[in-house]
Formats: C-alpha cells, structure tokens, sequence
C-alpha cells in the first residue's frame, strides 16, 4: 500500500511508529481527560463509590441480603466498576472519530490508534479504580480478593470485548448517525444482562445454558472467582470469550479500513 | 516525489455523487515548487487533502516518495483544548522530533507570546495559521502543502514564513492551492490549473496565469 506513511521502510519500522504514535496519543488523552484541570477522573471513582454506598444504604434498611451470603455493597461496586469500563468505552464509540478529526490530519496516526489509545486508557483507569477499591477493603475491613490477578484479567478482558464493539460502532458510524441516537439507550437497556448485578448460580439450570451464551457474563463470573475464589460458583469458559474477542477485534479492524475510505473531514 | 495515479474522488450528496477529481495524474518532483490554480469549489482544497492522505482517493492511488506535510490552511491539525505549546509537544510526538527543542523552536517562530500557554480555543484565526505553520516547518517535511492561508497572516509573518521556506528552497517542494495569481507568482516557480476535475501543468508559471486570468 503506497498510502502508507512515510516511505516504506518495512514492516518494523511502521511497527515502531504505530507504537509511538499509540504512546503519543495515550499521553494525550490522558492530559484531556485526566488532567489537572478536568475533574474527569473524580467522577471516575465519584459514581461507582455513590452506586455502591446507596446500594449498601438500601439494603441495610430493608435488610435485603444476597444469595450466597455475600455482602451486597461489595458485590454491587465491583459489577459496577466492571460495567463501568464496559459502558464507557461504547457509549463512546458512535462519536469518538468525529471528535478526533483534526488527529487525522496526520497521516502516521490511524482510526485504530486512536481508538485504541482511548480504551487502553480507559482500562487502565478503570483498572486503578478497582484496584483502588479492593485495596480499600483488605485494610479496612480486611477483605481480601481471593486471586486478584483473575480480577485484573478479566478487566483486560472486558476491556479489549469493548473495544472490538467500539471498532465496528465506530466504522458503522461513518454511515449513519443511527448509531449515535441508540448506543446510549442499547447499553442501558441490556445493562441487567450484562452480569453485572447477577451471577449464573442464581438462575434455574436450564436458564443458566441461555444466559452463559452471551460472553459479558463469563466476563464477570471470571471477575466474581477472582474476589470469591471458591466460596461462590462460578461458571465461565477463558477460550468462549477470547474467540469473541478476536472475532470482534478482526471484524471491527476490517470495518474500519473499509469504512475509512468513506470518511469526509 | 510525489505521483497521482489516476486519483478520483467523488463525495455522497443528498443530489446524488459529485465527482470532484476526475482521474488525476501528476508527478510533483523534491525541491518543486508548484502553484496550483483554481476557481472556488474546483476541488483544490481536496486534492490537497487527498495528496495529504487526511482523505483516501475513491479509486487510483497516491504514491508518496517524500516526507508530506498535512495540508496547511485555516484549520485542523491542531487540538483545540490544548495549549500551543502541548500541541507541539503532541506534534513532536508523533513525528518522532526531540520535544524540548520542537516546543522551542515553534513558541519562537509562531510568536504567540503569553498565549502559547493558552489554549489553542482562545486564538484568533491569524495566531492559529501561525502556530500551524510553525509546527509544520518543525517537523521539516519533504514537501509542504499550503491552502491559500499565507495570504491571511500578516504581512511580518508572511514574510517570515516566505524566508524560512526559501531557506529550505533546495529540499522542501512546495504545492501551494490558491485563487489568487499573485500569492501563487510570490512563492512558486511553475504552475497548474484545476478546472472541472482535471489538473493541467504548465512548466512556465506566466502562461499558467495567463491561461488562468483569460478562462
């Protein structure tokens, strides 16, 4: 592809130059939203410690308790921050290439890195929140996750799922503007499905085969095994999810090579 | 070297396709320094575009064997929330430039004073064709792309700018889109026309005009 870059200098060299750029971009991101002068991040933490202590607050009062006996703040705070990264990087999707035209007056820096820089971002912060969280917890009331690396996994997990979904809504948004009047409506609505306020074991069996088609919710019985280990059962299958992530991934790449050709700035 | 390829590119309209550049090709050499002339709406500003790679040709390919510059003008490039001096930090980035003395080199040639520690949002029209200008030329491009905008900064910077790419007459080519016969005859020593999705290359940049004023 002569539409490269800079003159072809194989394919190390644009390796090279699409980390930098990645690097470049996340930096910058990263100063927008996080910055000194943004109270972006403070919210970061704000609505998901607000959930969990109105959460905590109603079910004290009403003395609702949960199946298994687990504590219901706890429970409701970590789906929380796991939705949290899941809704956040695609309610995003439908306008982050209009939000980022001037970037691609640059010809090294592509729709993929952008985006890609974006949720990389978003993952990690939302990674820091959990980590935050759970850290909070094993010193003051000396909760401590069972396999916290679990947890941190299948944050990244649910992170790179979002992304291959923010890939195709992204390339689908240089068609339609559809996308951008429904995504926000989408995420709210399949919000209870997703597994955050809900695990497998609750469900009748044959209901359970139903809801573990869809892979959010191995997601989060993943994350629920690394706070839990083996005081609750979990249900979830590691290659079910990565095939969807790499499908997602694919597709959403090859949407938005396509897609780019269309793009009018 | 820059060479077109049979580059088309039409847009989707609500009155169905337009087709705005209609098979070009062209060979623009290094150190080449080309006026291109062309009525409002002949599709200047995106065969600039297309030849930046900022848009991608609907058919034919764009070969570049030069460093290109994104096309200069009255906006894009720049973030808007961010100081000027962050956007050259960001543009120093990217481009793989050391950033202390990129942020040097633009906060002196832009001559923003006090607002280079603004963001770009607070800049009049005049300031931010500079700060472009001034990130431009510190990346040091190959070959540097202009839409009109010269004409606009003020005559101090335009001369400015006017020696700074003199002094780089050598290496940089230069392909600059403009209305106006007399911005294009300051700077660049041969010509084209764009008309009706057809550029034509004139060697000499008076019977370029010529053919330019008399149409």
């Amino acid at each position: 592809m002569s539409d490269a870059t800079i003159p072809a200098e194989g394919l190390g060299a644009a390796f090279r130059t699409q980390l930098r750029v990645i690097g470049a971009l996340t930096l910058r991101e990263l100063s927008s939203r996080f910055g000194k002068e943004n109270l972006g991040y403070l919210w970061l933490f704000g609505e998901p410690a607000l959930l969990g202590s109105a959460i905590g607050a109603i079910h004290l009062i009403t003395g609702h308790t949960m199946p298994g006996g687990l504590d219901p703040a706890f429970f409701m705070v970590t789906g929380y921050i796991m939705f949290y990264l899941l809704r956040g990087v695609i309610n995003r999707a439908p306008g982050v290439i209009y939000g980022s035209q001037s970037l691609l007056y640059h010809r090294c820096i592509t729709l993929f890195d952008i985006i890609l820089a974006k949720d990389l971002l978003e993952t990690a912060a939302t990674m820091f929140v959990m980590a935050l969280f759970l850290g909070g917890c094993w010193l003051i009331l000396g909760k401590r996750p069972a396999h916290i690396e679990m947890v941190m996994w299948s944050m990244l997990l649910m992170g790179l799922f979002a992304h291959g979904v923010c890939l195709l809504l992204a390339a689908a948004s240089i068609y339609t503007e559809v996308f951008e009047r429904v995504t926000h409506l989408f995420t709210y609505l399949t919000m209870p499905f997703t597994g955050c306020f809900y695990m497998a074991f609750w469900l009748p069996t044959d209901l359970q085969r139903v809801a573990l088609w869809n892979p959010t919710l191995h997601i989060f019985e993943m994350m629920r095994y690394g706070l839990y280990g083996l005081s609750v059962p979990t249900q979830f299958d590691q290659p079910y999810v990565l095939g969807w992530i790499v499908a997602l991934n694919l597709l959403g790449m090859a949407a938005l090579r396509a897609a780019r050709r269309h793009l009018v700035i | 070297m820059i060479r077109l390829h049979d580059v088309s590119k039409s847009y989707r309209t609500h009155l169905g396709q337009r087709e705005v550049l209609r098979g070009l090709n062209a060979t623009f050499a290094p150190g080449e320094k080309v006026g291109i002339l062309g009525r409002n709406g002949a599709g200047k500003t995106t065969l600039l575009r297309v030849i930046a790679g900022v848009e991608l040709p609907s058919t034919g390919r764009v070969e570049r064997r030069m460093t290109v510059s994104w096309p200069l003008g009255f906006a894009g490039a720049m973030h808007y929330n961010m100081t000027g001096a962050d956007n050259a930090r960001f543009i120093a980035r990217i481009y793989a430039k050391p950033v202390a003395e990129t942020v040097d080199f633009v906060r002196e040639f832009a001559d923003l004073g006090a607002y280079f520690r603004l963001p770009v949002k607070t800049y009049s029209s005049g300031m931010i064709i500079r700060l472009g200008f001034a990130l431009s030329l510190a990346v040091d491009f190959d070959c540097y792309l202009v839409d009109e905008a010269i004409a606009v900064g003020d005559s101090r910077f335009a001369a400015r700018y006017h020696a700074a790419l003199t002094e780089r007459q050598a290496r940089s080519a230069l392909l600059l889109v403009s209305h106006i016969p007399d911005v294009v005859r300051s700077y660049c020593s041969s010509g084209a026309i764009l008309d009706n999705g057809r550029l034509t290359r004139y060697d000499d940049l008076d019977e370029a005009i010529a053919i330019y004023q008399a149409a």
